[in-house]
């Protein structure tokens, strides 16, 4: 008798109706760590417009998918990004009550997704093609990303040790076992276009700078604008290396390591990350429970 | 308002995007995820009242995709019924696959035409296997089965019972007589727990023995599954694993049109179904998720006619730009003109 798989697989993905009520968050919500908070509150800044573009892109290439069963994945993707940028969106609403306007983060992020990364009328033809499989291999790019930042939060026992409030941590855990679930999306997506080498690692080449930089960025509005702490706060690279050590975010060469084997030319996303235990962390989310 | 920043990453995607086809042409890879199987049945057997197990095989012996406890596969019946149903043999077993049916003559059709034509040398054409109550193989475990319900369960216990996991299954039907494969189930902490022997079970009698910070795995009729869920709050287990349904069913819904584009095709929305379902039909390619109004991802710019809003999505200032989600939302009567 052959040995049953040691994961689920082929799963149908579908979106969760979750719903969170943040009206008793803290502003630090990883308590006493507000830089810790901040680094992981970058994730509301960029996910909502980040998340929206991903659809509005996977809409534009739906109609040229020939395959059924990729077409189904890419349903169920777009689903579960709608609703992850939705939840997202809702800390975003959140902030200004505790005196931290997004807005001029988000004004910037919502910039690079419409005005950089939207659609460009002038282009036609085979650029236009192009554009659209570019676009594609920046979103598999990113969602490598957000699948090992996914694994990391579903093995992040320093944020329960920190008190994190639960809220957030089952939204970081929720939405990081929907992108270990749905990880293989968006590079099968990109290999129906385009499967060469070359394509896949130039769009992380791009993005991953990118992203890098954003995220800082968004480190550092989060600081400077924090009524809770003194004017002028700075994140600092200490800072980031001794919460790495407390658990309290993925460590540097983590990142780095995980992000190379991106470039190994048999790579395959579900190399990274357990299904088994996101399905595991998805059957007890109290909203996930919750959801229809 | 964007910073230096973004403004030289504007101006280098620009370049960038312009020079794309230089940088060679795209080139497909992938074959598809799956292809459609066409298989004949070899087995035929009556499991119990008004179920049957049907075992289909490929005519030339080729191994069938592999599957893992709690898929389905989606059946595309001569009549062109499409009906999910669960595997129910063993994933080990690579040359045939196992479902069983329970016949509901005032159902939609589909098991009925399951019971009469797939008969031992007919053939039909299958997609999947697909996973949508994915099974976690370690831990302790649950598992509840209500009638047909068992058809999921059923390799899940096996698999927990291989893997030597700690689990128990309470089995739930009308009447033994109703509840097909009791020959099947491994020895071990089994509670076959027919109504009529033992009264219609509360939530209490099922969860009893959940284990403390285990799954619970649940598969049955919908008020089984609403009484699990209920007073799962209350029991010792921390995960909870169900399989979530197709949308329901329209309700008080009322015929209408919808119209693709002014002067575009004009669509027939009949009282029981959506307005997306009818829109696939004509436009195979248009994106929707959820189904159920929650999503947004069906959402359309509607350009003339009154939107009964049924989402919970839409804000009301979006609802007033004219935007609506055809999964869910209708007209009373009249005519939608949609931007599509």
């Amino acid at each position: 008798m052959s040995a049953l798989p040691e994961q689920p697989d082929r799963l149908l993905l579908h979106a969760r109706d979750v719903q969170f009520d943040w009206s008793q968050l803290p502003m630090h919500w990883v308590p006493g760590e507000p830089f810790s908070t901040h680094l992981l509150n970058v994730l509301h800044l960029l996910l909502p417009e980040g998340e929206r573009w991903f659809v509005r892109t996977f809409q534009e290439a739906l109609p040229l998918i020939g395959d059924d069963r990729l077409r189904e994945d890419v349903l169920g993707f777009c689903g579960q990004e709608a609703v992850h940028a939705e939840a997202h969106d809702g800390v975003l609403r959140h902030l200004p009550s505790k005196g931290l306007d997004p807005t001029p983060f988000t004004d910037q992020v919502g910039w690079i997704f419409s005005r950089i990364l939207g659609e460009k009328r002038q282009l036609t033809g085979r650029a236009r093609h192009e554009y659209l499989v570019e676009r594609l291999a920046m979103i598999a790019a990113i969602e490598h990303v957000t699948a090992l930042l996914g694994h990391w939060v579903l093995n992040s026992p320093g944020l329960d040790r920190a008190r994190t409030d639960p809220t957030m941590l089952d939204l970081l855990r929720w939405h990081g076992a929907e992108e270990v679930e749905h990880r293989c999306v968006a590079y099968d997506v990109m290999r129906h276009f385009d499967g060469r080498y070359f394509r896949r690692v130039r769009a992380m080449l791009i993005a991953g700078p990118v992203l890098t930089i954003m995220w800082i960025k968004g480190v550092r509005f989060l600081m400077a604008n924090d009524p809770e702490l003194p004017p002028g706060s700075k994140p600092r690279w200490r800072d980031f290396r001794s919460a790495a050590k407390r658990g309290l975010c993925p460590s540097g060469g983590s990142l780095l390591r995980s992000l190379a084997r991106y470039f190994r030319p048999g790579y395959y996303p579900d190399q990274e990350g357990s299904t088994a235990q996101a399905v595991a962390y998805l059957a007890q989310s109290p909203a996930a429970r919750a959801a229809h | 308002m964007p910073d230096r920043f973004l403004r030289g990453l504007a101006v280098f995607t620009d370049v960038y995007t312009r020079s794309l086809p230089l940088l060679g042409r795209s080139r497909k890879q992938a074959g598809p995820l799956e292809r459609a199987l066409r298989l004949e049945v070899v087995d035929r057997r009556v499991e119990a009242e008004d179920v049957v197990s049907i075992q289909m095989s490929t005519s030339d012996g080729s191994a069938l995709p592999q599957w893992f406890p709690g898929s389905h596969l989606d059946l595309h019946l001569a009549s062109g019924r499409r009906r999910q149903y669960s595997l129910c043999g063993d994933p080990a077993d690579r040359d045939s696959y196992r479902i069983a049916v329970r016949r509901i003559t005032d159902g939609g059709g589909g098991s009925v035409e399951v019971h009469e034509e797939l008969t031992p040398g007919r053939h039909v054409v299958v997609r999947g296997p697909r996973n949508a109550f994915p099974f976690v193989p370690h831990g302790s475990a649950l598992f509840l089965a209500g009638g047909i319900g068992i058809t999921p369960i059923l390799p899940m216990v096996r698999a927990a019972d291989r893997l030597g996991m700690d689990w128990r299954f309470v089995y739930t039907g009308r009447s033994r007589a109703t509840m097909p494969f009791l020959d099947e189930l491994p020895a071990g902490r089994v509670l076959v727990r027919p109504d009529e022997e033992f009264g219609v079970p509360t939530a209490a009698d099922l969860l009893a023995d959940a284990p403390r910070d285990g799954a619970v795995y649940v598969c049955g009729p919908t008020p089984m599954l609403a009484t699990v869920r209920a007073g799962f709050g209350d029991c010792a287990a921390s995960a909870l694993h169900f399989e979530r349904f197709a949308p329901p069913p329209v309700v008080d819904g009322k015929p209408f049109e919808v119209q693709l584009g002014r002067g575009g095709v004009v669509l027939q929305v009949p009282a029981d179904r959506s307005a997306l379902e009818v829109i696939r039909e004509q436009l195979p390619g248009v994106a929707y998720s959820c189904r159920q109004g929650f999503c947004g991802t069906c959402r359309v710019r509607v350009l003339d006619g009154v939107v009964e809003h049924r989402d919970r999505r839409l804000t009301d200032r979006q609802r007033a730009e004219g935007e609506a989600l055809v999964c869910v939302s209708r007209a009373d009567g009249g005519r939608l003109v949609l931007d599509l």
